[in-house]
């Protein structure tokens, strides 16, 4: 929800976001490297080399100076946008700065990513297909009670049935309830923005889309009730009816 | 083996003990061997609705730690043949209650009773959870009104997840709504949810429905329970819920707003 009711139409609001990001995680420094590597990925699947933004990652790499703009140069050429570096010693964080890239602070140590980095690289196929395939969702049958939480980490969530004052449904992708909606609804929990809500019944304590929410008395008390969907649109809900 | 039910509710207040003395004594009368359990450590309330807190000798606790043995504890209610009440301890702590020594008593008992009422404190915690763990069926006393139908909900997910029968997969807890202090005038003046709401948000089976009366004030301080007053319509309303337990089909009373006729309206009669 956007406060900028004032009457001065203002310029822009800051908003915290939630954007999906890809991470190019660096376990060379050699561009030439780098660009052979990536000429195979760009064969295997176009789709994704699209000026897709990128964060660099070069929190594996041990070497304190980087040809950042050689890199960076080999990025472009594939159609890749580097926006940020992460990691890095202090010269490669202006070096950063310099290229007019952001930069951010590695991240904790986390020895399973360390470890699934290098299988990754052995093995590129699977990993292509896994971000082209459809994320498997869940269905839930039955009433979702009062202090119940029913989570589709993955894809969409159906429940088939009511879901109670007091019970939360969440899903990475849209939420359809098959009945009367009276607890917490959120979709797009990952920052999903076409995700969407569904219900026959509208009467939820609060609705929410990759972290935009209405509460209960936000909602226009006609569409109560009501088989509904919940779109999320510059930023609004927008809640309207399928009946 | 016995049908051990537990009547819960999550919310205090609405009715519990009450429900359980009077569908434990419904029982017996019916000819089933029960016993009624007070699982309300601390709490204990179920023997002076009963009207035997003067023969508590040895209670649950004492039984589980064995301080007493199980017939040492049971006191046989006076009024109706084939019952018993096993009191809860009113000094010690909920802790006490383990689930080793609940599911021991419960065994024992299974051997030589038809039904074994387990009469739960309200909340959700460890003694609430204890109460219904080893339940095959279960009576959720709801009053209409929201905060009572929300914790009812609440005590419900438990049911199907939090239970012996749950966590064996087993056949689920069978489960029952009984809707208490019912008030036909003020679900019609809209100052209650009406028994449509109330069975709409809980979806489960609706086993009875107690009408809110005086009769039920006035068994309490007697203690007797109140179905032993066959002349009031909560009495009569507890006759209905345990027929309906018992797999009777009994069509349901006291739902129904009734004008006050002439008659009642000068001698003051009416629903007791």
């Amino acid at each position: 929800m956007s406060l900028n009711m004032d009457r001065v139409a203002s310029a822009f609001t800051f908003k915290g976001g939630m954007l999906p990001m890809t991470v190019m995680e660096l376990t060379s420094a050699d561009p030439e490297q780098i660009r052979a590597q990536l000429a195979g990925k760009v064969s295997q699947s176009p789709a994704f080399f699209q000026h897709t933004p990128v964060v660099l990652s070069v929190e594996q790499l041990d070497e304190p100076h980087l040809a950042l703009e050689r890199i960076c140069a080999v990025c472009r050429a594939h159609k890749l946008l580097p926006v940020a570096v992460r990691g890095g010693t202090d010269p490669v964080k202006q070096s950063a700065w310099a290229l007019g890239l952001g930069w951010f602070p590695p991240q904790e140590a986390r020895p399973r990513a360390v470890e699934e980095a290098p299988l990754a690289t052995a093995e590129p196929q699977p990993e292509a297909e896994a971000s082209s395939a459809p994320a498997v969702g869940r269905i839930y049958r039955g009433t979702v009670r009062s202090g119940q939480q029913v989570t589709a980490p993955e894809g969409d969530l159906v429940v088939v049935g009511a879901v109670n004052p007091g019970a939360e449904v969440l899903a990475a992708g849209s939420v359809h309830v098959y009945g009367p909606l009276r607890g917490r609804a959120l979709g797009g929990i990952h920052g999903d923005r076409q995700a969407g809500i569904f219900c026959k019944e509208l009467h939820a304590e609060l609705l929410s889309l990759a972290g935009n929410y209405k509460r209960l008395e936000d909602i226009d008390p006609r569409l109560l009730n009501q088989p509904v969907q919940v779109q999320l649109r510059d930023d609004q809900l927008n809640i309207s009816s399928l009946g | 083996m016995a049908k051990i039910i537990v009547v819960t509710s999550g919310k205090g207040g609405v009715g519990k003990t009450t429900s359980a003395a009077a569908i434990a004594t419904g029982l017996a009368l019916r000819g089933n061997k029960t016993v009624v359990i007070d699982f309300d450590v601390g709490l204990r309330n179920l023997d002076l609705i009963m009207g035997c807190e003067r023969r508590v000798v040895y209670d649950l606790i004492n039984v589980i730690q064995g301080e007493a043995g199980l017939n040492q504890a049971l006191i046989r209610d006076k009024r109706t043949e084939n019952l018993h009440i096993l009191p809860a301890s009113q000094t010690r702590d909920k802790e006490a209650l383990t689930p080793e020594g609940v599911e021991k008593v419960l065994e024992t008992l299974s051997q030589e009773y038809d039904f074994i009422v387990c009469d739960s404190p309200a909340g959700i915690e460890h003694g609430a959870q204890l109460a219904m763990y080893f339940a095959d069926e279960a009576i959720v006393v709801t009053n209409p009104e929201v905060s009572s139908v929300r914790d009812s909900d609440r005590i419900l997910g438990l049911l199907a997840s939090k239970t012996r029968r749950a966590e064996r997969s087993e056949p689920p807890v069978r489960e029952h709504l009984l809707i208490t202090r019912y008030d036909p005038n003020r679900v019609t003046s809209g100052d209650m949810l009406t028994l449509e709401d109330v069975r709409e948000i809980l979806a489960i089976n609706l086993v009875g429905l107690i009408p809110e009366s005086e009769a039920v004030l006035r068994a309490s301080n007697q203690g007797v329970p109140v179905v032993h007053d066959m002349d009031s319509d909560a009495g009569q309303a507890y006759a209905d819920t345990v027929s309906r337990l018992l797999g009777e089909d009994v069509p349901l009373r006291f739902h129904e707003y009734q004008k006050k006729g002439l008659l009642s309206r000068m001698f003051g009669g009416g629903r007791r």
